[in-house]
């Protein structure tokens, strides 16, 4: 209850704030926009990936870097993976995000199909391309249950030591997500890194970095407890070089169970909201 | 309304009954400099600035605390030993987004604060209220080119007047007694790619400022403006125009959008009458097939006549830079032994991995050596010129070296201690992979022809380090680790402490004699970019610090306050 008074000022905030710098007052950068928005017209069109990438590295790459994995500006491979949508994001490239530096780009030097092109380019390498369908996602969740569960959560069931996989459809790729169950490549993500604290006693805390500095050390241990702990009060802090992602070789999963699971995987496209009429 | 109306007709009345009584007292002693005219004189005098840093603990008024840019202050109640017993006095918010890169500047007993979206304050340094705040009405911030934060590097003051520069790359003065505007200059046209966060540096009856725009494809320069009036006294182009010595250094037109911006306050040597700036990178910063040659004076420092703005001398660290490596390092100035002769020296930590002291009268150099592990180039010759190492050339598939684009060090200001000869720096240990393609130059957009992105893998380990260097040899006395890279500038006592911070957030008291970790308080934000400052209020040494959004002053607690008698 108490959050409604305060979403209701930061969208009324957001308004003012619009007005203010004379954007369309119906584009309210503060509120998830429904997904449902125009899509871009240009998405998947070669010429226009192609022109995209150009324009993307000219004006984009230098603060967002190459790879779009962020420099001095954020990361944003995973804007569509975390729900955002095409109009959204057209508009955040056309107005710029007030009070940062991320400049706007406005009309006529920059026209409509410009920022649609740069998207066109940014979708080729921050989501998944369509790959064939294989394998049987009702099975695969079976697959799922018995590997993977205790460790990742999807739509709210599962454990939490590994990062959320409900809407990991979107975000990886068939293909990656296959080289890292096989552990064909390096997977160390911020975050989940393992980590083993040594108390003054010599019991063993083992379990996930979140995060650390000069004098502490934030993680989750095996049964899920987030607790901070100072390093004077230990004995000793030892950074894992193994990933605390196991290595599926084929010997635990068959050829056709990692089909099956990557069809499931890739199923998964984060929950779907339910309708406000729903909750009346 | 009503009410309020009633309200303010009465503080009216009271205050001019008391400018009445007060007028009818007898008038205060001339030692405490009344005019004639029963006005008060100007709260900063320009022997103020030259005095800089005094035992006292009273002031606080040039970007480097003097105008050697030392930031070693001689106040001495905060030692090694009771350091551990700083505690928080007061705690300023500014309410706003983005984070302070300023030095604060103190006289009596309040600061002068600039920080991000040109937002300034004066605030009562007993207690962290505000006194006044002023708020620059900006373009929209999406038509804004600062390359890397909508920040500003502190005020500039002399007289009654304040001066700050702005993102819409004017000057302003403001009146240090209300915050309101003097004089708005315009010093250039935002619309094309300037900006400026600088702060000020006055000298004698000029203020001396430059332009960002690195990014941008801008034409740099530094300029001197009246302090009375804001009229332009001088402009030094930190490129030459055609027919000017170093214009040969530009391939065709390339010297008109070749960068080389001028962000980081200099020093002043007021017996040479000389002014010390570093230079910024050439642009496009990357992809370089358009500015053939040196690309004089980026990534350079020059020393001008602060009178005329004329070049006396300069030196370039690093000729036709593919690297984003400015020259945009705090210079520090001091006098040294070397080699058996006494020097006046310039000291300059380079965003390029090298170390350099050079001879301030004539810019030859003395001493060049890494400090960080730099893959570029072998040495610096005799010549003064690097002696490159082959594969550090950015493509479109990508070459690596080290430093990265963040340099070894960059604007965080270093310090130098002058009993113990000691130089202390940030720095870094990170490599990046350098990206470089063909961009034409459009007006007012980026124009860097490429990127550069931190390499990651086993073999590149990126952290940090507190390094202390002898000055005379370029030797490291000893280091500090951090386990990721600090962008802290650092403050240094006469009792041997060294303030710094790390980028997790904590504020860090070091032995400036052992590099020995003393104390620590987590800000909850880096320091980026800025440098605590250090006073004396009531008796008791305070210690400020910019972090975040926020303003902490910290004392030793158990040092009994001596209230002002007045």
């Amino acid at each position: 209850m108490r959050l409604i008074p305060a979403a209701l000022a930061v969208v009324v905030l957001g308004a003012v704030h619009l007005a203010a710098q004379a954007t369309p007052p119906t584009q309210d950068v503060f509120v998830r926009i429904p997904a449902d928005g125009a899509k871009n017209p240009l998405e998947g069109d070669a010429e226009a990936i192609k022109a995209g990438m150009g324009a993307y590295r000219v004006r984009c790459a230098d603060c967002h870097g190459m790879d779009a994995r962020g420099i001095r500006g954020p990361d944003i491979t995973q804007v569509w993976a975390r729900g955002r949508t095409d109009d959204a994001l057209f508009r955040t490239v056309r107005h710029g995000v007030p009070n940062t530096e991320m400049p706007a780009f406005p009309a006529p030097r920059t026209s409509d199909n410009d920022i649609w092109r740069i998207l066109a380019y940014l979708k080729t390498i921050a989501t998944p391309t369509i790959d064939e369908p294989r394998g049987s996602g009702i099975a695969g969740a079976r697959v799922f249950e018995t590997n993977c569960l205790a460790c990742h959560r999807v739509n709210g069931r599962g454990g939490r030591l590994g990062p959320d996989l409900s809407r990991v459809g979107v975000a990886r790729t068939r293909a990656h997500m296959a080289r890292q169950i096989r552990g064909e490549v390096p997977d160390f993500r911020t975050g989940y890194e393992p980590i083993v604290l040594t108390t003054p006693s010599g019991q063993q805390i083992q379990g996930v970095k979140k995060n650390e500095d000069l004098f502490s050390v934030q993680i989750m241990d095996t049964r899920e407890r987030i607790q901070g702990y100072l390093r004077e009060d230990l004995r000793g802090v030892t950074n894992v070089k193994i990933s605390a992602m196991p290595t599926f070789g084929r010997e635990k999963l068959t050829d056709a169970d990692l089909d099956d699971l990557l069809a499931y995987l890739s199923a998964l496209q984060g929950p779907e909201p339910q309708a406000a009429t729903e909750n009346r | 309304m009503s009410r309020l109306i009633v309200r303010l007709a009465v503080a009216a009345l009271g205050a001019a009954a008391l400018a009445g009584s007060l007028a009818a007292q007898t008038a205060p002693p001339a030692a405490q400099g009344t005019g004639a005219s029963g006005t008060p004189p100007p709260l900063v005098s320009n022997q103020e600035l030259l005095e800089g840093l005094r035992p006292d603990g009273s002031r606080w008024l040039v970007f480097g605390g003097s105008y050697t840019n030392q930031r070693h202050s001689p106040l001495t109640q905060i030692t090694p030993e009771n350091v551990n017993r700083l505690l928080p006095q007061w705690i300023f918010q500014t309410d706003t987004l983005g984070r302070f890169e300023t030095t604060p500047l103190l006289r009596d007993n309040v600061l002068y604060v600039t920080g991000p979206l040109n937002k300034a304050w004066a605030i009562d340094a007993r207690t962290g209220r505000e006194i006044w705040r002023y708020v620059r009405e900006l373009p929209p911030t999406g038509s804004l080119t600062a390359c890397c934060g909508l920040v500003n590097k502190g005020f500039g003051v002399l007289g009654d007047k304040l001066f700050m520069t702005t993102l819409d790359a004017h000057l302003l003065a403001l009146d240090i007694k209300t915050g309101t505007v003097v004089w708005d200059t315009a010093m250039e046209d935002f619309r094309m790619g300037y900006a400026s966060t600088i702060a000020p540096l006055v000298v004698k009856d000029k203020v001396i400022v430059g332009v960002a725009g690195g990014e941008f494809g801008i034409r740099g320069f530094i300029d001197a403006y009246e302090a009375n009036t804001g009229k332009r006294a001088w402009r030094f182009y930190t490129i030459p125009g055609p027919g000017e010595p170093g214009n040969e250094t530009w391939e065709g037109d390339s010297w008109k959008t070749g960068g080389a911006s001028v962000w980081v306050t200099g020093a002043y040597d007021p017996e040479l009458n000389l002014l010390y700036y570093g230079i910024g990178n050439p642009g496009p910063d990357y992809h370089s097939d358009s500015r053939k040659g040196d690309n004089l004076y980026s990534d350079s420092i020059v020393a001008l006549d602060a009178d005329t703005g004329k070049l006396r001398w300069h030196y370039q660290f690093t000729p036709h830079d593919l690297h984003d490596w400015d020259a945009t390092e705090v210079p520090i100035l001091a006098d040294l032994t070397i080699g058996g002769q006494l020097r006046k020296v310039v000291m300059f930590a380079n965003r390029n991995g090298f170390y350099y002291t050079l001879d301030r009268a004539t810019g030859q150099i003395l001493v060049a050596k890494p400090f960080v592990v730099t893959t570029w180039a072998k040495e610096i010759g005799p010549d003064g010129r690097p002696v490159l190492l082959p594969g550090h050339v950015p493509d479109e598939k990508g070459s690596t070296t080290c430093p990265d684009v963040t340099g070894a060090t960059n604007f965080w200001p270093p310090t130098y201690d002058p009993a113990q000869r000691l130089f202390f720096v940030n720095a870094r240990e990170v490599c990046a992979t350098y990206y470089a393609w063909k961009q034409e130059y459009v007006p007012g957009e980026r124009f860097t022809g490429g990127a550069g992105q931190r390499a990651k893998g086993p073999d590149y380990r990126a952290y940090g380090a507190l390094r202390a260097l002898d000055p005379t040899t370029g030797d490291r006395k000893w280091e500090f680790e951090y386990i990721t890279p600090s962008t802290s500038g650092l403050l240094s006592t006469a009792s041997g402490v060294i303030f710094s911070g790390d980028a997790e957030g904590n504020f860090l008291a070091l032995d400036s004699r052992s590099g020995k970790l003393l104390w620590r308080f987590p800000m909850g934000a880096a320091l980026h970019g800025t440098s605590a400052i250090t006073y004396m209020l009531d008796g008791r040494q305070q210690v400020l610090v910019p972090a975040g959004t926020n303003l902490i002053a910290f004392a030793v607690g158990d040092v009994a306050r001596v209230p002002a008698t007045r």
